[in-house]
């Protein structure tokens, strides 16, 4: 993406006032960048079921109906494929739609409208009209629920021409990229990784990147959380921070780990990605999603295809498995856990060519 | 709530055909009420479960007894077939499937439940909001292509008729004549929306006149009403005369689920004026004034019930998880080099961990 | 864990307190939406107060012949910061365990 150029939506939309730093909890640092989004935004809209007067199911939309007015924040009858729908006309008629669907699963409903309708518009009308439309998702597993309510769909999107895809890993990410993909003209689809809206962590909202990683302090591209020598682990969503945990470990052993949080699915930032790896000439991908046809393989060309020469080993991936996401008993034998990642390290480490 | 069967032009409960049922009896009235009985304690224990930490969550359906004991009491298992959603524990009991087996979806060990729902004619349990609507429709045009004399009875609620293929199912089952009973329980709410703010016009049962398919308003909340309008439902279905729709007017006396706070979007005052009277302890003063049942029957319907449920919970209390290996086993009839693969690498590096 | 205070609400025209009869849930206890809470008599009638909460319960106010005046704590419920949406449970932070070690000769070539 080239939007190194820039600001971050936060400082554009606030000025220069610096605002500081705060202990928030994803579903916090969520709600705060909506109601920005919203305040800043005359045109911007927030909408899906239970998103108003109950605040979402997960509260990321707690108070805004009564801040911004029924009209801006409103509940809609349960039909996803509507929800989808009523944006694209929406878009058309120049406001920003934000919608919510209540979980992953339940995008599937809406898939007909996000793929053949909302991904593609722009290009049937030749520019003339975008579709600045932000599908927040809350995805990933990890919470005991029913069916439905642990998928992981960034391949499926990812694969669709037209659709831009992103993750945020904890609640920092989280305020800056919703904002930053709120005032997108394209459509983005916003991934939440719910297991994580509860844990608490620093928002700087002056800035989305103070320490000045490769993104040069931009919420595009991908982001070092820890820098290594050994291997890159790459991961998004849910799975950076059991990354950075694995990162800990592996350090106990001798073995220097940096973790590169993807972020951005669609478009992935592969200059960032081959830095890291030509630094570190091996990498392990992580995800919730199954293994076949899963992002994973898509990073891992671009890995191999940056830095074959200087590779170590193969790529390694490590995910979830082709199977339908199981009941909460089978989660954590689904979900990479520590070991499989650790031995997903070692065949890397050890791996000796020809 | 106006629940009296509604004049719908054209397609109210006067063209219903098909035989008349004979009136339920005595025995039948009683076993309704044990039923009933029996739901609402296992239904308000299964929250004392997720509060005690036994089971993750579970989706109440507490004051829909009727609505659920009366219609899955009209299924007949030897030949009918049942679509539920995910509050349907009530249809499940009325049905005779194992409650054990049902109740292991909340306890987060098998999405669909542990039930053979080919033996118990009750399909998995459903997630996806008007999910199985459709398939009912499937299921019964398969009954009019084998000359069959089964009948397809789908749940769905009042938040679910907004969904696409809702209306798609309408369609398809009137065009195609299939023997489907659609069953709404309109109970006044999907999550925090009220039925106002979903349903426009008001009645689910108001659609089907667009499908030209007859429909019944019922009092959901009256079990005897709700089981003697599923028979003439499931008899005219029977008959070779096409869908009918009921709209059960009822209402979510609960949460949404153990996890919801109701009191963010309903105050205990509009509860209480809008849930009406308590299916279940107005079926029982109904018995007492009909002279149908006395204190002692009710007194032994709930000491059954409580034994019941100290049964289940014990089931559910021994329920281990299932082993990791139907995870892949159960994905395909004919598995995939790459499944046995990962399942090989995941008993390696993961079983148990 | 945050607190939720409920004050005696208004139970009818006019009356402005309400003497306790008889508290039916006590602290420590798990109540539900609509369980009966306390029994208390108004210059009118007694009157079962149902709960307007799920939760537990930490404090009563009053004990029985206690007089409440209208908006007045009643009640102090127990709630979690982070509650579960609307299904599932809010995953425990846990240490990370390991069971495997890692061992490398890296040749920092
Ligand atoms: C397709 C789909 N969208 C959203 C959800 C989340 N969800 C679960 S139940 C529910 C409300 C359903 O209301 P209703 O159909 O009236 O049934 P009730 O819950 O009242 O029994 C919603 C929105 C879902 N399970 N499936
Ligand atoms: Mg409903």
């Amino acid at each position: 993406m080239s939007n190194a150029t820039l600001e971050s939506g936060a400082a554009m939309a606030e000025g220069t006032a610096r605002r500081g730093v705060e202990q928030l909890s994803m579903q916090q640092a969520l709600n705060r960048a909506l109601d920005e989004v919203l305040a800043a935004n005359p045109k911007a809209l927030v909408f899906g079921e239970d998103c108003g007067r109950l605040g979402g199911v997960f509260r990321i939309t707690d108070g805004l109906q009564a801040k911004h007015g029924t009209g801006r924040v409103f509940d809609t009858p349960l039909a996803e494929s509507g929800i989808l729908g009523m944006s694209v006309g929406l878009a058309m008629a120049g406001f920003h739609p934000i919608p919510e669907v209540q979980f992953d699963g339940f995008a599937y409903p809406a898939v007909n409208q996000i793929v053949c309708q909302i991904a593609r518009m722009n290009y049937r009308s030749r520019g003339t009209m975008p579709m600045p439309i932000t599908l927040r998702v809350p995805s990933f597993g990890g919470i005991r629920a029913p069916e439905h309510h642990g998928e992981s769909l960034e391949a499926l999107f990812a694969h669709v021409p037209g659709l831009k895809v992103v993750s945020p890993s904890n609640p920092h990410e989280a305020y800056h990229l919703l904002k930053y993909a709120a005032t997108r003209p394209d459509p983005v689809i916003f991934m939440e990784p719910k297991s994580r809206y509860w844990q608490k962590g620093e928002v700087d909202f002056d800035s989305p990147d103070p320490a000045g990683s490769p993104t040069g302090g931009s919420p595009t591209g991908a982001k070092v959380m820890r820098a290594g020598r050994h291997l890159t682990l790459v991961a998004w969503g849910a799975m950076v921070a059991r990354c950075l945990q694995v990162a800990e470990l592996a350090a106990e052993d001798g073995i220097d780990i940096e973790v590169l949080d993807l972020r951005w699915l669609k478009p992935i930032d592969e200059a960032t990605l081959a830095a890291s790896v030509r630094k570190t000439r091996r990498a392990v991908v992580v995800h919730e999603a199954p293994l076949t046809s899963g992002l994973g393989a898509e990073v891992a060309q671009l890995i191999t295809q940056a830095c074959f020469d200087t590779l170590k080993a193969p790529v390694e991936r490590i995910t979830g498995f082709d199977v339908p996401y199981p009941s909460g008993d089978l989660e954590d034998e689904y979900i990479p856990n520590i070991d499989r990642i650790l031995f997903g390290i070692q065949r890397v480490l050890e791996y000796k060519r020809g | 709530m106006d629940t009296s069967p509604s004049p719908l032009n054209g397609n109210d409960a006067g063209h219903l055909s098909g035989p008349h049922a004979e009136p339920l009896t005595a025995e039948q009235l009683r076993e309704l009420y044990s039923l009933m009985v029996a739901v609402r304690h296992l239904d308000t224990s299964a929250i004392a479960w997720q509060r005690q930490g036994l089971i993750p969550g579970y989706a109440p359906e507490l004051g829909q007894e009727a609505a659920q004991v009366g219609s899955g009491y009209a299924v007949d298992t030897t030949r009918d077939f049942v679509f539920p959603t995910y509050r349907e524990m009530g249809v499940a009991r009325a049905m005779g499937v194992d409650m054990v087996a049902y109740m292991s979806t909340h306890k987060a060990t098998w999405h669909g439940g542990l039930y053979n729902p080919i033996e118990s004619r009750l399909a998995p349990i459903q997630a996806v909001v008007g999910g199985s609507v459709l398939h009912a429709v499937g299921w019964a045009h398969g009954q009019t292509l084998d000359q069959a004399d089964g009948v397809a009875m789908t749940y769905f609620g009042d938040g679910a008729s907004s969904q696409g293929d809702i209306h798609e199912a309408m369609n398809f089952a009137a065009v195609m004549k299939a023997p489907v009973v659609f069953f709404v329980q309109n109970n006044g709410w999907a999550i925090s929306v009220p039925t106002e703010r979903q349903v426009a016009g008001g009645s689910v049962a108001a659609r089907a006149a667009g499908y030209g398919m007859p429909a019944l308003r019922i009092d959901g909340n009256d079990v005897v009403a709700v089981a003697e309008a599923t028979r003439r439902a499931f008899a005219h279905a029977r008959a070779g005369n096409g869908p009918v729709l009921i709209e059960a007017m009822t209402y979510r006396r609960g949460p949404h689920s153990t996890s919801d706070d109701p009191g963010r979007y309903r105050s205990l005052n509009e509860e209480r004026d809008d849930a009406g009277e308590d299916p279940l302890e107005r079926f029982r003063k109904q018995l007492l004034a009909d002279g149908i049942a006395d204190d002692a029957f009710f007194a032994e319907a709930l000491a059954a019930a409580k034994a019941e449920e100290d049964d289940i919970r014990a089931g559910i209390q021994a329920l281990g998880s299932r082993p990791g290996t139907e995870m892949f086993d159960l994905v395909f009839q004919e598995t995939t080099p790459a499944l046995q693969a990962q399942a090989a690498s995941w008993r390696e590096e993961s079983e148990h961990v | 864990m945050a607190e939720i205070s409920f004050p005696l609400p208004d139970l009818g025209e006019g009356l402005i307190e309400a003497t306790v009869l008889e508290w039916l849930v006590s602290p420590g206890d798990q109540v539900e939406r609509n369980q009966p809470l306390v029994e208390v008599e108004t210059t009118k009638s007694a009157v079962e107060l149902p709960s307007p909460q799920a939760g537990k319960v930490v404090r009563i106010h009053g004990g029985p012949g206690d007089k409440i005046n209208v908006g007045e704590p009643l009640i102090v419920f127990e709630v979690p910061d982070n509650t579960a949406g609307i299904v599932g449970t809010v995953p425990k932070e846990e240490a990370p365990k390991r069971r495997v070690r890692l061992s490398a000769v890296l040749d920092e070539d």
